[in-house]
């Protein structure tokens, strides 16, 4: 018992003592929660029920999978997409610009700070019928150009552009671990500057590069706005299916269920991914 | 140099574990008041957890401290009469250098105005510009970022002010003249100093006694010359850098007899009750060519390296055996021997030393 | 030394990508600013003619007042306590070392890599659950969920950096634990506890997900754009878009311009441990 008492008198552990208890009742609680509700009967309301798997077998018998097919598929088009985007600019941050990259990192950061909402708006100001792509090849060229919205590929340009900061920023920790004088080295050995990349850059900016491609997939993967607003109904998300479910349906069992396969499919790779990384290393260098 | 022999700063059969590691076993200690008393030992020695012991920041597991008859155990380290100068400086990078050395002051309360005469003196004593006091501590160089450590330090007014190896990351010529000026401050102030270091050198240029630590355990306690000129093991003998040893068992009277091959040496003095252990040579009292022909110790060798040390010359000798012996000359003394010649080595037996196993 | 092989034209090619993928990044944002000022009701492009009356109309109705008020009040408090929090949440993260600690840091890291909306909806279950209506105080404790670990790994960020020793030596000193935190641990960790407020207060300022199933009847700035998005769209949608954006931006200026005015001593507290000469 002296060993707990001793323990709780760690500073650590003092300080960590209110967000942990805040993040336990706020995030710990809800969630499981929503394993509980999970397990009870359609359209109930309480968890005084007996637990049943009716809800998980009704994922299968509807069409719920499609809706899980088209967020898997979406969010990694858009981490593949946005690799070769931010590789560049990562690599430019973290090695060439000197002083600018304090700049760059503010520019990339600041649309960060203003509602999506009105970023993607702004998106479909542009992509419109009569809207300014559109306009300006009227006016110019006497083509139109509408369509465009309410497409996948707009839900993919508003997935690539929410989300290219949550890639650029891990990448670029990643890439400025890579010494110089490794690099230096391979080449001192014969090494093409294609190989260098593959066998020493790459292999040790992955870290870094993992964590941003993790975070955007399972952002990009529980993402509702961008196929709303720029998709209206061309695709359906599998967060706007658990939005259905607990608001229009009043089906919470429901949505409980699929609240719970999409946080187990974000928690397995998220576990996954930190199995293999040294966060302080990362974070703080040391 | 204190005169009274009083125990001033005296630890009893201090332990410290860590679970299940022993980093400190069993050290009894007295510091005498007024003293520059430093301990020696190599990484993983345990002098750093001494140190944090006697300043207050870690516990030992047993055993007690006492400062002039007075249990220190239980007292933290912000209620100690100590003050400790850290590796890194831990100087706050936020405050001036005036704030810095200030700190203590302002901490128990003494109005600005007679914070800052003390300042002052401080600096001065430690030549530093006044003007300085506004400095940020990030403009300054190294060597005065140790300074205005110590400043900060002295302005506790401690009873007794402990060194972390605060020079080791300098390079050395501001070692060098840091450990002079170190030297100067303690007869000036006549204060206790505690230092750690790694280097034997530096504590032989500056402590009144040195107590070298292996494995959490003191081995010998000394001044500078004791511990050079009579160590008591191999260990302390070879801290020192490179020396030339043959183990040895007793041959009787002033002989020992090499255990590889059976040559004898003579000594000078053996231990009480040696039978057998390790003949140390230094390679500064060995002589190289004519001169060691009429010595009573004497081998020959063939000299295959020579490396040239600014005002020495050191030469590896293989004598026919295979042993490789390492043999220091001073520039001004003449030698015309060179690569690949035989020559004779020797020395005196009173000036090798004789450890027991 | 330059790195072998990034030849000229690769650097200029990739300022050149950078400039590209700036611009495109505030497209949008323009496209708000401008559609602000257009007379006509729905948005066309070429503008016929520019006008300033939705504007005049934004910032009398009575309604966005609400929004604003709504939001401001959510933002500020959800800044308070959060910041709060973390402060002590970053040392244990960063700064202390205890049994536990990874563990811990995978908890505060959990909520960042997590699907908003379904988080969102976790909390609207809990809060009937727990008989609590919504309204914008949970919209508060919602919010929070996110962006305490944020602005706990911002300000761990700054506090890997700082030595240890700069504590103790204070301790050493003669000072009270209390004093510590006072003289030394606060200010050098100031830069941090700024940046970290900044962050919080724009992150829950422009959320959406979390406000949407958090608010209840009430409504923030996002959620009533989003709606009139979706349907019932009136050119105050960007008009109100392009005053929150200028907000903040205003804000980020300030704080910048502030920080140049007091940057002298605090840029150098950034490196604790210099080299020597």
């Amino acid at each position: 018992m002296s060993k707990l008492a001793g323990w709780l008198k760690n500073p650590g552990v003092l300080a960590a003592a209110p967000a942990s208890i805040f993040l336990l009742v706020g995030f710990a609680g809800p969630l499981l929660m929503v394993l509980g509700y999970s397990f009870m009967p359609s359209k109930t309301f309480a968890l005084n029920s007996v637990p049943t798997l009716e809800n998980y077998l009704s994922v299968v018998s509807d069409s719920y999978y499609i809706s899980f097919f088209w967020s898997l598929f979406l969010a990694a088009l858009t981490v593949i997409l946005l690799f070769p985007i931010c590789y560049p600019i990562a690599y430019g941050m973290a090695k060439l610009f000197g002083k600018w990259a304090n700049l760059v990192t503010a520019f990339v950061a600041i649309p960060l700070l203003i509602s999506e909402n009105i970023r993607l708006f702004g998106w479909v100001l542009v992509f419109l019928k009569g809207g300014i792509l559109d306009g300006t090849l009227q006016s110019l060229l006497g083509v139109s150009a509408s369509g465009l919205l309410y497409t996948v590929p707009a839900i993919v340009l508003g997935l690539v552009y929410v989300y290219l900061p949550f890639m650029l920023f891990p990448m670029v920790i990643g890439i400025s671990m890579v010494p110089d004088s490794l690099k230096e080295a391979a080449f001192d050995l014969g090494a093409s500057r294609w190989q260098v990349f593959r066998e020493v850059e790459l292999p040790l900016a992955m870290p870094g590069i993992l964590i941003g491609a993790i975070l955007t997939f399972i952002l990009a993967m529980g993402s509702l706005a961008e196929s709303k607003i720029l998709g209206g109904q061309a695709v359906v998300m599998i967060a706007d299916d658990i939005e259905s479910a607990f608001t229009f349906a009043q089906n919470w069992p429901k949505g409980s269920v699929l609240s719970v396969m999409l946080i187990a499919l974000s928690g397995l790779i998220v576990f996954v991914l930190f199995r293999r990384i040294d966060l302080d290393q990362i974070i703080g260098r040391r | 140099m204190g005169e009274s022999n009083s125990s001033f700063l005296e630890l009893v059969g201090i332990t410290k574990k860590f679970g299940d590691f022993v980093a400190v076993s069993e050290i009894d200690l007295a510091i005498r008041e007024g003293e520059f008393f430093t301990l020696v030992g190599p990484s993983g020695s345990g002098k750093t957890t001494m140190i944090r012991m006697l300043v207050g920041m870690d516990q030992p597991t047993s055993g007690d401290i006492r400062l002039n008859g007075e249990l220190l155990n239980g007292v933290p380290a912000n209620k100690r009469p100590t003050c400790m100068v850290f590796q890194s400086l831990a100087l706050f990078p936020h405050k001036s250098v005036g704030e810095n050395i200030e700190f203590s002051m302002k901490i128990a309360g003494m109005d600005p105005a007679r914070r800052r005469t003390r300042a002052n003196e401080l600096l001065q004593q430690l030549r530093l510009p006044l003007d300085y006091y506004y400095k940020g501590v990030n403009q300054c160089s190294g060597g005065e970022r140790q300074r205005i450590a110590l400043a900060r330090a002295l302005a506790f007014d401690p009873k007794i002010l402990f060194f972390d190896e605060p020079l080791s990351s300098l390079d050395y010529r501001l070692r060098k003249t840091l450990e002079k000026e170190l030297k100067d401050i303690h007869r000036e102030t006549g204060k206790t100093f505690v230092y750690i270091t790694h280097s034997l050198e530096e504590a032989m240029v500056m402590s009144d006694r040195i107590g070298i630590m292996r494995d959490g355990r003191i081995v010998q306690v000394g001044t500078p010359n004791e511990i050079y000129n009579h160590p008591r093991d191999k260990f302390v003998a070879q801290f020192m850098g490179e020396v030339n040893t043959i183990d040895v068992d007793d041959a009787g009277g002033h002989e020992v007899c090499s255990k590889a091959d059976g040559v004898i040496y003579k000594v000078h003095r053996k231990p009480d009750g040696f039978k057998s252990g390790h003949l140390i040579i230094r390679p500064e009292i060995m002589k190289i060519g004519r001169v060691a022909s009429k010595l009573p110790n004497k081998l020959k060798g063939v000299v295959f390296n020579d490396y040239a040390l600014g005002s020495r010359v050191q030469y590896q000798v293989r004598a026919p055996n295979g042993v490789n012996w390492l043999v220091e000359r001073l520039q001004d003394v003449p030698f015309d021997g060179k690569l690949n010649d035989t020559v004779d080595l020797g020395w005196r037996p009173e000036d090798s030393i004789l450890v027991k196993d | 030394m330059k790195t072998a092989g990034s030849s000229h034209i690769a650097r200029k090619l990739i300022w050149i990508w950078t400039y590209a993928v700036i611009v495109f990044l505030y497209i949008p944002m323009f496209a708000v600013i401008l559609a602000s000022f257009s007379t006509q009701r729905y948005f066309r492009f070429p503008i016929q003619s520019f006008t300033t009356k939705w504007y005049t109309k934004t910032l009398e109705s009575l309604s966005v007042r609400d929004l604003l008020w709504t939001s401001i009040s959510v933002a500020a408090l959800v800044t308070v306590f959060s910041v709060l929090l973390a402060f002590f949440g970053a040392l244990a993260f960063a700064r202390y070392d205890w049994k536990g600690r990874k563990l811990y840091q995978r908890l505060v890291l959990l909520p960042i890599f997590f699907p908003q909306a379904v988080l969102g909806l976790a909390l609207l279950l809990w809060f009937s659950a727990l008989g609590i209506t919504t309204s914008w105080q949970t919209a508060v404790f919602a919010h929070m969920i996110w962006i305490v670990p944020i602005v706990i790994l911002i300000m761990s960020i700054q506090a890997y950096s700082f030595d240890p020793a700069l504590e103790e030596a204070a301790f050493d000193l003669g000072a009270t634990r209390w004093q510590v935190l006072r003289e030394v641990t606060l200010p050098i960790l100031a830069p941090g506890v700024i940046s970290g407020s900044i962050f919080a207060f724009l992150l829950s300022w422009g959320n959406f997900p979390l406000s949407l199933f958090s608010t209840g009847a009430d409504q923030t700035v996002p959620e009533w754009l989003y709606a009139k998005m979706v349907s019932g769209y009136t050119p105050m949608v960007p008009t109100l878009g392009s005053l929150t954006m200028s907000g903040a931006v205003l804000m980020l200026l300030l704080v910048y311009l502030f920080w140049l005015a007091t940057g002298r001593r605090r840029r150098q507290a950034q490196n604790s441990v210099s080299s020597d000469d």
